[in-house]
């Protein structure tokens, strides 16, 4: 536990003095106001009533292409200047070397978020949203920002390169998001079915969203968060054998 | 504190330690000598627990490298080859975050002496991207002393270096051994001459000698070779002459006199002088041609077929054929 608390520790700091984070913080606030305002305008000068999870929905879009940028070098950066050789030495358990780094990665992510808040404020000022379901979609985005980021720990540490890994990881959320459309053009049903079940979208669009929250959408991020750092863990472990 | 036994490492066909066994005592300096991809640093990795062992065994502290890792990674130090720093983290910040995932007790204070010992306390605000190479390696040394560990494994700490560095290197070394069991790895002999109190040469995964330094060269130096210079008689009956004495392989003139190669570990010094007299002629000059370790090294890993069970040292490749 100590071991894990210190890996997190560096690895959110590192985010602070890192460039990328910052500009990354920068672009999803730029790209959030210009979302907020344009949602605002449409909403006829504040005639309809306002929404405050119509922001989360376009963060949800931002994350697929930001998140990356923010896992891309948790892994490869240390195998590409050694120091995994460092870390592996040390009396430190493997999962604490990937749990510390995604739950640093993951600390960052809830940062950036939060600063959305800023747009909720303005809601509450100038016309209350239905609160309930706002609460509840920063709950999902909050999970499924989690659920890409150990998408992107893993391609991480797949491989050296930065760039490589960051491609994969976007690749890999966008058609993990898109599940559903792909389940729709494969013929074979219960195979179909099956992978709907995977998409990122359908547990969040249709039920954190919209003010939902069930237990089942709860458990598939949770799960996919274990899963991904189950095997990040092993593919770390499989270094030594190699 | 460190035990090797029969240690073997393969990765896939390719073998890149061979059945190598060797100890090291309290307060030894080891020196780990061999040319590139003779095998050091795969052992360096398999004693600090980065890589299992393929078969044999290994102890440091007591401790069995596979099945005890993390109290082996507890009791030991490590620089790797590459030394791993965090380019974005300052000097002191780096040692600190290693102090604390190794669990130091009072680590500010405590990586405030290792950067002394290190010479690096005037730059622990510095960040790690701008300082030398240099000071790279004293840092990763720092960070491999912290925690005051019971035995330091160094994977070529003095590479480079410049002359002045390497130096300094060294002498923090020499310093460290005084109280840790170091293992030391170079190709640089010189160096090891100069550092450790035991050498292990290692050649394509196998151990082609083991001893002190001095030892190493004595040995060579029994059997080996002399320098004779006669005079008072043509040069090839001088040569047909040398040649003839029991004990000596061939002579062949050198500069301005004979090179005596000796078959065996027999000293014939005196059987040269006297059948040199006894001929008549005058014996100008009798010296063994000192080897040094480079000689030694280079004999022992240019070896064709070398077989690497060979631990007593054969002076001369022909010697072992007619042995």
């Amino acid at each position: 536990m100590r071991s894990l608390w210190i890996i997190f520790r560096r690895e959110l700091a590192q985010y602070f003095t890192s460039p990328i984070a910052y500009l990354v913080a920068f672009a999803v606030l730029v790209l959030g106001g210009f979302v907020f305002n344009n949602d605002l305008a449409a909403r006829n000068g504040g005639r309809a009533p306002t929404d405050g999870s119509v922001i989360l929905t376009y963060f949800a879009y931002f994350t697929l292409f930001f998140a990356p940028l923010l896992t891309m070098r948790l892994m490869a950066e240390e195998h590409r200047e050694g120091t995994i050789e460092l870390l592996m030495t040390l009396p430190v358990r493997d999962g604490d070397i990937v749990l510390g780094k995604f739950l640093g990665a993951w600390g960052y992510f809830s940062i950036i978020l939060a600063l959305t808040l800023v747009y909720q404020i303005l809601l509450i000022w100038l016309s209350p949203p239905d609160l309930g379901k706002v609460i509840s979609a920063y709950f999902g985005v909050w999970l499924y920002g989690g659920a890409s980021i150990a998408v992107g720990l893993l391609f991480s540490a797949l491989t050296e390169n930065q760039i490589v890994a960051a491609f994969l990881s976007t690749a890999s959320l966008v058609l993990l998001w898109l599940a559903d459309l792909v389940g729709k053009l494969i013929d074979n049903r219960p195979f179909a079915e099956l992978v709907r079940t995977f998409s990122f979208q359908s547990h969040y669009l249709y039920s954190f969203a919209v003010g939902l929250v069930r237990l089942n959408d709860l458990v598939f991020f949770v799960g996919a968060i274990t899963i991904m750092l189950f095997v990040t863990t092993r593919l770390v472990e499989s270094r030594r054998w190699r | 504190m460190i035990e090797v036994e029969h240690l073997t490492k393969r990765y896939g066909a390719f073998t890149a330690v061979s059945d190598i066994s060797f100890k090291g005592e309290p307060g030894e300096i080891l020196g780990f000598l061999g040319p590139n991809g003779a095998g050091k640093t795969t052992t360096m990795r398999i004693l600090t627990g980065y890589m299992p062992p393929t078969e044999g065994t290994a102890r440091i502290a007591g401790y069995d490298v596979f099945h005890q890792s993390i109290d082996v990674r507890r009791h030991v130090g490590y620089l790797p080859e590459t030394v791993p720093l965090y380019p974005d983290m300052t000097v002191g910040g780096y040692v600190r975050y290693i102090a604390d995932l190794r669990g130091v007790k009072e680590a500010a204070s405590r990586v405030d002496d290792v950067l002394k010992t290190v010479g690096m306390y005037e730059r622990r605000h510095s960040l790690i991207r701008n300082i030398s190479k240099g000071m790279r390696q004293r840092v990763g040394l720092a960070q491999a002393i912290v925690h005051d560990p019971e035995v330091l494994i160094l994977d070529e700490p003095t590479i480079g270096l410049d002359p002045l560095q390497t130096l300094e290197v060294r002498d923090l070394v020499r310093g460290l051994g005084k109280n840790h069991t170091i293992l030391f790895s170079t190709h640089i002999l010189s160096e090891a001459e100069q550092v450790c109190d035991r050498v292990i040469i290692i050649d394509r995964g196998h151990i082609v000698a083991m001893d002190a330094p001095q030892v190493l060269r004595e040995r060579l130096q029994q059997g080996g070779r002399l320098f004779v210079r006669v005079g008072g008689v043509t040069p090839e009956a001088a040569r047909k002459g040398l040649a003839a004495v029991t004990g000596v392989a061939s002579a062949e003139p050198y500069n301005d006199g004979y090179v005596v190669t000796v078959s065996g570990l027999i000293d014939v010094r005196a059987r040269i002088a006297s059948s040199v007299v006894g001929a008549g002629w005058q014996l100008l000059e009798l010296r063994p041609l000192a080897m040094s370790l480079e000689d030694i090294f280079l004999e022992l890993t240019t070896r064709p077929g070398s077989d690497g069970s060979v631990k007593q040292i054969q002076p001369k490749k022909k010697d072992k054929v007619r042995a």
